[in-house]
């Protein structure tokens, strides 16, 4: 069946919930994030549509973007050159979201469910009852877009420390310059002064490939 | 056979400039103590120091921890199997206990939360012992360095490092041209074989984040 197909059934039995078409590089339905639950349900129990397949759920961030689409990806913060964070005093804005790429062996066909929630406060029905698997892709999502789902039976962090602050994979998010003591930000680089140092290497140091150089594992 | 692969055939006769010496590993001239022993008339005795027979002892049987966090654990997998061989050195016996291991090789890019694990496993190790930097991750992030928000940017911020291997993966034979030279400086560490001044200089302007 055709995206467009499931699209107009799925517009058919559910109305107002289903808010939209979505024809990116991924055929779906931009669905109310309040009734994702009883849409997956009917995706996985329809004998048309027999969606038995959650192939991937992703957490998405539209920071930068209107809830029209219209807009430009921001740039991500990262580690400078010298190994410091970036820092930046933008604040995100821009929806949240969440992608459910489901598959049906059955009938061969896929759609994909798109979902979008506000930023201040990104909560999405969880349909691990639906599907299994989703439990931990869910756990992922929060993890490192921090996305709750409402009724999931184990949402904790599945990939980073439970202690972790933050949701990395935000574009807003600023990365850390240590971690529970661990350095994360590298070496004070600004501080190496190579040049001004005044060290040369001298004329008569023996060469690295002088066998009679002890230490360099030649000698017999 | 095309014409380049006949550079590859073997040759009874070796190349100009080899010196067969180069291929042992057990050194403190050995062999030159031993031919002295055979043309001494006291022909029952070998005269060295403890610290050298403890040096050349501890070298020669360098046994790394049952340790691999990334990709570069598979080049450490290859070097200790059979086409490279790391047991010619030595140090083919990976111990499934760092309190029995001597040498932890830190083979892939090392996370926040497996770095304190890593400290943990290296706590553990009894002296003496030496570390590994093995690719360009657990030299100083390598391509994890922009975008890792949990990468630690080198290991040697958390612990010390003797020998760094570059390299994405380095390959098997580099890890064994680095444990080499990990066996250099395990017999120079006492004494004698010292760093040339210029290099004791370079070391002590590298900066480190303060702790």
């Amino acid at each position: 069946m055709e995206a467009t197909a499931i699209h107009a059934l799925l517009q058919s039995r559910f109305g107002d919930a289903v808010l939209d078409y979505v024809d990116s590089f991924e055929k779906g339905s931009l669905v109310a994030a309040g009734r994702v639950g009883e849409i997956a349900a009917f995706l996985r129990d329809d004998a048309a549509l027999g969606f038995e397949s959650l192939m991937s759920l992703a957490g998405l961030d539209w920071d930068g973007y209107d809830t029209a689409g219209k807009g430009k990806s921001v740039d991500i913060l990262g580690y400078d050159e010298l190994g410091r964070p970036e820092a930046s005093d933008r604040v995100g804005d821009g929806d949240l979201g969440v992608a459910y790429a489901l598959y049906s062996h059955r009938h061969g066909h896929k759609h994909t469910l798109f979902v979008r929630v506000p930023r201040a406060a990104p909560q999405v029905a969880s349909v691990a009852a639906v599907w299994a698997t989703a439990a931990w892709h869910e756990r992922e999502a929060w993890d490192l877009v921090g996305i709750r789902f409402a009724g999931h039976p184990d949402l904790k962090r599945i990939l980073l420390d439970e202690e972790w602050v933050g949701h990395p994979l935000r574009k807003d998010y600023v990365m850390p310059g240590s971690w529970q003591g661990v350095p994360l930000d590298g070496r004070d680089y600004a501080a190496c002064k190579w040049d001004e140092a005044g060290v040369t290497l001298p004329d008569d140091v023996k060469k690295p490939d002088d066998p009679q150089q002890p230490g360099n594992g030649n000698q017999g | 056979m095309t014409q380049d692969r006949k550079d590859y055939v073997e040759s009874v006769t070796p190349p100009a400039g080899y010196d067969p010496r180069r291929e042992q590993c057990l050194d403190f001239h050995v062999a030159e103590d031993l031919a002295a022993m055979a043309e001494s008339d006291d022909k029952n005795f070998i005269l060295t120091t403890v610290d050298n027979l403890f040096d050349w002892a501890r070298l020669s049987s360098v046994w790394p921890v049952t340790f691999g966090l990334a990709c570069c654990a598979i080049e450490m997998m290859a070097a200790s199997a059979t086409r490279y061989d790391i047991d010619r050195f030595g140090a083919g016996a990976f111990r499934a206990t760092p309190r029995q291991a001597d040498l932890m090789i830190v083979s892939g890019t090392v996370t926040a939360k497996m770095a304190t694990r890593l400290t943990r496993i290296y706590d553990q190790m009894p002296e003496p012992k030496w570390v590994v930097a093995m690719g360009s991750c657990a030299i100083g992030g390598g391509p994890y360095f922009k975008y890792g928000y949990h990468v630690v940017k080198g290991v040697d911020l958390i612990v010390p490092v003797d020998v760094y291997i570059p390299g994405c993966p380095p390959r098997p034979e580099v890890l064994l041209d680095g444990l080499m030279r990990l066996q250099d400086k395990i017999r120079g560490r006492r004494g004698g074989t010292k760093p040339p001044k210029w290099v004791a200089d370079y070391a002590s302007k590298i900066p480190y984040v303060k702790r």
